[in-house]
């Protein structure tokens, strides 16, 4: 089965994906995932984008949470 | 006296438990970070204190409310600990249960929410969880208070507690970091458990490295982590020591969930999928947003506030006042007792009483807020135009509990992660209308603007929320000069709020309204009126010879190019500071009329429908009361900070008020 990478954010709305790294996103931010569970190789799902460019709503674990896109787009994920 | 203390993840019912198992009340919501502060309370069976905690996702703080909570458990001990646990996000709570039970007390789990994890089809087995981790599981629905009862039988004797024996192993490696920082530890007296503080230094945990630097020359230590990491990097099993720790302590999590948990009937969050299908979409979300608050403001103050509001002054400036003074006349009390309680007392309090009814059922609306779960979308909604402003949407939740009052609205700006966000969130607090300033724009609104009340009201809270942000920007670019704000919100799922929470959390921010009634508006009341009763020519003079009319005169040609200089008008600015409501309470004893139509009257004539926005644009954003004062004060730890909160609101309010008048009267407006 070939998987691709790609940014977080090139998701569409809805769709799932595994994280595959987080590179370069401010440290506050990197630890307070990592408390929510989100790190490497964890499962997220994309479910909507915020008004004005504003934050991505994403889902890990049954928890909702939002980051803003620009940290989103640090993330870079494998779709299977 | 044992104490326990409750500790667990963000918004997973401490508190509600709190109040449940103790005799107190403490603040509840739907959000992370509703309680920032150590809560201490005495156990209903009387067996000891119970310590409500900040919720924590770690010991490892970020924001300061976290801090609250580490600290607390490495310099106190607690003689047990509640962890409770979120039973519908039991893998991420159990990582820092696992931290707690290497801390060695005697430790209790309460898994709470099961109502929750049961109907999104989470069925977690208690049985399994206490064989595994050899601690007492309790199942529980602390919103209910369903297993309250079984806690509490427990804690009868904190004692009977078993200790903790649980020991994970972190690998050849690690284990031998451990054992050798636990024996450079050995010397050390008073610290916790030796295997967890060295785990907690190998995690980088900031407090205890703070603690042990304290006591100690910690280099060696920090060596011997440096190393284990080094091998760790070696051996390709993980890039830095505190990953690993982590990843050890994830797998066997894992592997406790695969055992006592069963997700065969998983299903989403179908309530608040569609909810938030709608209240976050992308187009709708803000007008929704900005339609509720209209909708909120129309009922608070038109549709049921003003119905009721005007039924208690007809019974305060009517039977009650007449009653008093019946009452008065015939134990035959002299004219001065009889002016002091019929102007002084009943005219004062009594005309901020009369608001009663307006600020409860806005409070009653913030409460549902809280609890409903939409607070955090707020934050999601306005992040964008909020880091436009150099700040970030969660600072968004401090700020409309502001309009309750700025008090507890700068507390909760202690959730927030970054210290400059925080202290602007602290600094432009004052901008939000606190409910104390309702009562001025309500009875100027009565007066000049009948047929639009409640958009005259809102217009002011508007005027407050445009120049916080504007502030923000200028505050940001130039007194913090750091880098960018970081922004992360947790969603919770939204729920119903209970009758009886609702009830009891309006009743809980109304308690200090009325307190203030009968405190430091009451206090105001008498010496505002000893004040008009008494001049420099003596007593009962006329109104205008009065100590009051003389002070009043002396801010009034500084207030008159603002369109009120009056020394009615400036001898309410300075009470005003220490309460906002007894700028209300000041007018209705300076124009001698204890009812509302009659100071209505009165007001119409000194003011005109310009000078009162003026005046109403100056009360809202002249200075942040003593109350706010105390606790900016507190928070920042700095009086530069406290001075410049109250200076620059005061140069904001003299400019503000200044354009509306002139730039009104050029247009012709009066």
């Amino acid at each position: 089965m070939a998987s691709t990478s790609c940014s977080l954010l090139r998701l569409q709305p809805g769709s799932t994906c595994s994280i595959l790294k987080i590179e370069g996103m401010n440290p506050i931010l990197r630890r307070r995932l990592a408390d929510l569970g989100v790190s490497e190789g964890v499962v997220v799902r994309l479910k909507g984008r915020g008004p004005f460019l504003g934050p991505v709503t994403l889902e890990c674990n049954g928890q909702l949470f939002a980051i803003r896109r620009k940290e989103a787009s640090r993330i870079e994920v494998n779709v299977s | 006296m044992s104490s326990v203390a409750l500790v667990g993840n963000p918004n997973t019912g401490k508190t509600s438990l709190f109040n449940t198992l103790t005799s107190s009340y403490e603040y509840v919501g739907n959000w992370a970070g509703v309680t920032v502060e150590k809560k201490v309370g005495s156990l209903k069976n009387g067996a000891g204190k119970l310590i409500d905690l900040p919720g924590i996702y770690s010991l490892h703080p970020l924001s300061r409310d976290e801090g609250v909570a580490a600290q607390y458990l490495v310099e106190e001990t607690p003689e047990a600990l509640i962890n409770i646990v979120d039973a519908s996000q039991l893998e991420r709570n159990l990582l820092l249960t696992l931290q707690l039970l290497e801390y060695g007390k005697p430790t209790l789990l309460g898994l709470n929410m099961i109502d929750v994890a049961n109907a999104r089809g989470i069925h977690v087995n208690p049985e399994v969880l206490e064989a595994r981790l050899g601690i007492t599981v309790l199942p529980l629905v602390a919103r209910t208070g369903k297993g309250s009862a079984q806690v509490l039988s427990v804690l009868q004797h904190t004692s009977a507690i078993p200790a903790v024996n649980f020991r994970l192993d972190y690998g050849e490696l690690a284990e031998e970091a451990i054992a050798s920082i636990e024996q450079e530890l050995s010397e050390i007296q008073g610290l916790p458990n030796h295997r967890w503080v060295a785990l907690q230094l190998m995690e980088q945990n900031p407090i205890i490295l703070e603690l042990l630097s304290k006591r100690m020359d910690t280099g060696r230590m920090l060596a011997i982590c440096d190393s284990c990491q080094s091998n760790l990097q070696s051996r390709k099993l993980a890039l830095t020591l505190p990953q690993w720790i982590r990843s050890v302590r994830m797998d066997y999590i894992r592997s406790l969930c695969r055992e006592a948990m069963d997700t065969s009937s998983i299903k989403p969050h179908n309530l608040t999928e569609r909810l938030d299908a709608v209240l976050t979409h992308r187009y709708l979300g803000l007008p929704l947003f900005i339609f509720f608050m209209y909708v909120m403001f129309k009922a608070t103050f038109e549709w049921i506030g003003a119905p009721l509001s005007d039924l208690l002054d007809g019974f305060i400036a009517g039977p009650l006042s007449d009653g008093a003074g019946t009452l008065l006349e015939s134990i035959g009390a002299s004219g001065f007792t009889h002016a002091l309680i019929v102007d002084g007392i009943i005219g004062g309090v009594g005309g901020v009483l009369v608001f009663v009814p307006q600020i409860f059922i806005l409070f009653l609306m913030i409460s549902f807020l809280e609890d409903s779960g939409y607070m955090a979308r707020v934050c999601l909604l306005m992040d964008s135009t909020m880091e436009r402003m150099g700040l970030n949407g969660k600072a968004f939740i401090p700020f409309i509990i502001g309009f309750g009052c700025n008090v507890p609205a700068i507390m909760a700006a202690r959730s927030i992660e970054q210290p400059k966000d925080r202290m602007l969130t602290t600094l432009l607090m004052p901008l939000m209308s606190c409910s104390a300033r309702l009562p001025v724009y309500l009875l100027f609104a009565a007066v000049f603007f009948p047929q639009r009340q409640a958009a005259a009201v809102l217009s002011m809270y508007v005027l407050g929320v445009v120049f916080a942000l504007v502030l923000c920007k200028l505050f940001s670019k130039h007194l913090f000069k750091n880098d960018s704000s970081v922004f992360i919100v947790e969603l919770p799922p939204y729920r119903m709020p209970q009758f009886k929470t609702l009830g009891r959390s309006t009743w809980e921010k109304g308690k200090g309204f009325l307190r203030k009634a009968g405190t430091i508006i009451l206090a105001g009341s008498v010496i505002i009126w000893l004040m008009t009763y008494a001049g420099p020519g003596g007593l009962d003079v006329a109104m205008d010879d009065s100590f009051l009319a003389k002070f009043g005169g002396l801010i009034a040609p500084l207030l008159e190019p603002l369109g009120f200089g009056t020394w009615q008008a400036g001898s309410t600015l300075v009470p005003g500071f220490l309460a906002k409501e007894v700028v209300v309470s000041t007018m209705n004893i300076i124009y001698h009329v204890p009812d509302a139509p009659g100071l209505e009257n009165q007001i119409a004539q000194v003011f005109t429908p310009l000078s009162s926005i003026s005046f109403m644009a100056f009360i809202l954003l002249y200075i942040p009361c003593l109350a706010t004062v105390g606790v900016i004060k507190k928070e920042t730890a700095s009086w530069k900070w406290t001075l410049f909160s109250m200076g620059y609101s005061l140069v904001l309010a003299y400019i503000v008020s200044l354009v509306i008048f002139q730039v009104g009267r050029l247009l012709g407006w009066s």
